[in-house]
């Protein structure tokens, strides 16, 4: 799907000339450099990396400011059989964004929906490196705007040149289904694809192009069906573990068992001996196997002679201890009033939660193909972040990154594990030391014991209530592994402080109390692997908030619900939260009468300008203490759903991840090593644990904001507070257990 | 040894230890069967051998030995060409937009494919028994028993 526009780079190298449409191999292709109206941003590529972009779009939230391509015209071709080529900088790996994004452009490029060609672009001179950075559920909303100026550019400039082929003005010519037709004229239609053919001259519109009303959408909003699902269906869609070029090879890396050991010594001992064995290399830090098969490399691994640094011998109980309030570097990120005078006499409720490191667990381990040549290197990757891949190679081979070229295939699970670039120079630093293809897959011990994951936290909260029953003062202390930091450069360090935008995302209170403050620890030094999960800080913070806030609500005798409606504010976030709360309550059936032995929890959140609302209803099994959750019901305000049907999956998604953390899922660290070698020791939840999930939209705008990450946050509080309700206990760690 | 896969005979060496799933995978280049955990715990590798539901990545060659295996791309009647010849569980898997990232989805259909010959009338129950020992990450599960419970009626119609 994406190696036949491998050239399409060598072609856009080449000189760069204004308003022209240049002949390539399959037709033609729109010039670079033409900057119409609809040119957004023209940040250069490289030079913010995408994990500055990344802090750029946390900050704020949501959305812009996301560095765009120079030219709109860089996301299209048009050949002149009247196919559209949509190039996406973006990965697909289940979130359904090339179907989203696709809709988009469709709309404002008012073509059929069968002409549209979708590929995944990966590394482009076209597009800045930031842009192929697949994350924090901003595909759609960082590109909303900007593609359908690009894509309302390009047919502005289409029916320009259609007036002039048909001698007639601008004004006359109308667009329908990819074709342009001339007002009150026998002329017959022209298609795109004809326009394109002969057209040698294009203009840039003088204005700005004019975007459709939404209430003239024929995609847009439509639960329009995936592009990518039947081959995915036929089983001939391509991943990163599935790549193939002829004559390539199968590595096998070395990795150390106890955590954070580096290789300090290492001889090829009997490995080079051993069937089927190309190659062993061996280098400063790394050794590793070059094989015909996967199993030869793997085998072969196991009689290399190894020396790895020695390590403190950690246990999880140790990492508790390192990620406690007070330790490491805090930081208040939240302040208003005087919350310490105020915490600091009357009656004052205090209680610690705690979340575990827990994996992403994606299905498809980390894996590329990558190909060495003496000026070039070309990468298959599963990854979310191609730009990544493609400095860090060029880093790890010393090669000029413009001579590298990421194809960022399908991805199977990504959880923003698949931003890490390991694989991808794992692969090329073998494939050098070969000079052929070498395909490099992780296996499953790899992903557990080598992985990474997300950090644990620690979470101490303080509340006082007044005679009314409402929060005087609230305070929510937080310590977490870093999750982002670290990846910045280091002078960013001392500007953050701590981990504003991973770890302590939503650690903020975001309910309306006079005295409130919050203030986040960074534990950098952890021997773990910490990285990026989905919502980041996400589910820890809202977890242990909406838990608390459950916990001051009983303390105040007052309905959960209600507690929260009065805790809210009248700032436009706040009155949507207020409406997804009733909303979920509605659907629900909150207050109404349940099933004996159940009960039903409540929790709610922003994340990235989207609200949601989350109700579970629960039982206890009361012969293994067993939590129960028979229905989730999710009422979510995004702003403005793109594609309905691609929404529900991905709050869907957010559920059952979120309800598996919740329920079952627990990195534990024993004698230095992680505990788990596979899913015997660390399962995931299946179907039989799987609740009913109903879904209520509320739309609140024009403007879509993020949809996959936010429902994540409210499940663990909203399960907790159900069980709260039936026990009479209040649990404060997760996986939730009853003892 | 000879492997017949999807209907084809195979030359294929038979040292010891090697198993199903990467002989399918890197060696025939049938690689819409997907590798998840190597234990035959996840399902993600799942094929039919003589028609029954089986774990390639624990599936000794020797064993596979004179039996007959079908894989995802074996499973629609014209190693899919087109979207008119899809099994009803994949039929039905597109007609309920089941898959998110799709890599379990291979091995989510042969299961269920292979328990629908034996169940025709499965209750939820049946349905969810039958797939609860698959995993799907992305957290399908609502629109897999969806998708099983249509392909049930397809072969009903069908037949």
């Amino acid at each position: 799907m994406y190696s036949k526009f491998s050239d399409r780079n060598e072609h856009l190298e080449k000189k760069r000339q204004r308003y022209n449409w240049r002949i390539t191999r399959r037709g033609f292709l729109l010039g670079v450099g033409v900057v119409s109206a609809g040119a957004v941003l023209t940040l250069r590529y490289g030079i913010p990396s995408g994990r500055l972009g990344i802090a750029k779009i946390f900050e704020k939230g949501s959305g812009p400011p996301v560095a765009m391509p120079e030219s709109p015209l860089s996301w299209f071709e048009i050949t002149p059989e009247n196919d559209v080529y949509f190039f996406v900088p973006k990965v697909e790996m289940g979130q359904g964004i090339h179907t989203s994004l696709a809709q988009i452009v469709a709309e404002e490029l008012e073509i059929d929906w069968e002409q549209l060609k979708v590929v995944s672009i990966g590394t482009s001179e076209n597009f800045p490196n930031s842009l192929t950075l697949t994350s924090a559920s901003n595909s759609v909303s960082s590109l909303y705007t900007p593609l359908r100026n690009a894509a309302a550019t390009v047919r502005e400039m289409l029916r320009e040149a259609a007036a002039k082929q048909l001698s007639v003005p601008l004004t006359s010519v109308v667009v329908n289904k990819g074709s342009i037709t001339a007002l009150n004229d026998s002329s017959p239609n022209l298609s795109y694809g004809e326009i394109v053919k002969n057209t040698l001259n294009w203009v840039e519109p003088a204005i700005k192009p004019r975007l459709k009303k939404s209430s003239f959408f024929n995609f847009i909003g439509k639960p329009i069906k995936r592009i990518d699902l039947l081959e995915k269906i036929n089983g001939t869609a391509v991943y990163g573990y599935d790549a193939r070029l002829p004559g390539m090879l199968f590595g096998a890396v070395a990795r150390p068992e106890i955590l954070g050991a580096v290789l300090i010594g290492a001889h090829s001992g009997n490995a080079k001996k051993m069937p089927g064995v190309v190659s062993v290399v061996i280098k400063d830090r790394f050794a590793g196997i070059i094989a015909k098969s996967r199993s030869q490399a793997y085998s072969a691994l196991r009689e290399l002679e190894l020396q790895w640094s020695s390590e403190k011998e950690l246990d999880s109980n140790d990492l508790e201890d390192m990620v406690t309030v007070g330790k490491g570097e805090g930081q208040i990120i939240e302040h208003s009033g005087r919350p310490i005078s105020k915490l600091s006499r009357g009656n004052v409720y205090q209680a610690e939660y705690r979340t575990p490191p827990a994996l992403h667990g994606q299905l498809e381990p980390q894996a590329a193909l990558v190909t060495v040549k003496k000026n070039k290197v070309e990468i298959w990757v599963s990854t979310q972040n191609a730009g990544g891949v493609r400095s860090a190679v060029a880093k790890a081979l010393n090669f000029d990154s413009n001579s590298i070229k990421v194809n960022a295939t399908y991805v199977g699970g990504g959880f923003g594990l698949k931003s890490d670039t390991r694989v991808a120079v794992e692969a090329a630093i073998l494939s050098q030391s070969v000079g052929k293809p070498v395909h490099l897959g992780w296996n499953r011990k790899e992903e557990m014991m080598n992985g990474r994951c997300r950090p644990p936290t620690h979470h101490v909260l303080r509340g006082r209530l007044g005679l009314d029953g409402q929060i005087i003062a609230m305070e929510h202390q937080q310590a977490s592994g870093d999750v982002l930091l670290k990846q910045f450069p280091v002078f960013l360090h001392s500007v953050f402080g701590v981990d504003l935008i991973g770890a302590a995302r939503r650690a903020q209170i975001h309910y309306l109390v006079k005295n409130k403050q919050t203030t986040a620890w960074w534990v950098h030094d952890l021997p773990l692997q910490t990285w990026s999960w989905p919502g980041l800080g996400l589910l820890a913070n809202v977890f242990a908030i909406e838990s608390f806030i459950d916990e001051l609500a009983r303390k105040a005798k007052r309905d959960p619900l209600q507690f929260r409606l009065e805790h809210l504010g009248s700032d436009s976030r706040s009155i949507r939260l207020q409406k997804v709360l009733n909303a979920v309550a509605v659907k629900s059936g909150w207050g109404k009468s349940l099933p004996k032995g159940h009960a039903l929890g409540i929790a709610c959140c922003i994340d990235v300008n989207t609200v949601v609302a989350e109700v579970a209803e629960v039982s206890v099994n009361k012969l293994n203490n067993e939590i129960v959750v028979h229905r989730v019901t999710v009422a979510i305000d995004p702003g403005f759903v793109v594609n309905p049907a691609g929404a529900k999956a991905q709050i869907e998604f957010g559920v059952i991840l979120g309800l598996s953390s919740t329920l079952i899922e627990e990195l534990n660290i024993k004698d230095g090593r992680v505990d788990a070698e596979n899913f015997d020791k660390y399962p995931l939840l299946d179907m039989s644990k799987t609740p009913k999930i109903d879904v209520v939209f509320l739309e609140s705008g024009e403007e879509p904001f993020g949809i996959g990450e936010p429902p994540i946050g409210p499940i663990a509080a909203a399960v907790n507070n159900a069980v709260s309700t039936i026990t009479g206990q209040r649990l404060r760690k997760l996986p939730l257990r009853i003892v | 040894m000879k492997l017949q896969v999807n209907g084809k005979v195979y030359e294929v060496g038979d040292e010891k230890g090697r198993v199903l799933l990467w002989v399918l995978r890197d060696e025939l280049g049938l690689t819409g069967t997907k590798f998840g955990c190597g234990m035959g715990i996840c399902g993600s590798c799942t094929v039919h051998v003589d028609g029954k539901a089986t774990r390639s990545c624990i599936a000794p060659l020797a064993v596979i030995k004179g039996r007959s295996v079908v894989t995802i791309e074996g499973l629609s009647k014209s190693n899919n060409t087109g979207s008119n010849d899809l099994h009803p569980v994949q039929q039905a898997f597109l007609d309920k937009q089941v898959p998110q990232c799709g890599w379990c989805m291979s091995g989510q259909m042969m299961t269920a494919a292979a328990f629908l010959k034996g169940n025709i009338n499965p209750a939820e129950e049946e349905i969810i028994d039958a797939m609860s020992r698959n995993y799907c990450r992305c957290g399908c599960y609502n629109r897999i028993k969806d998708g099983v419970s249509h392909a049930a009626k397809l072969i009903h119609k069908q037949t």
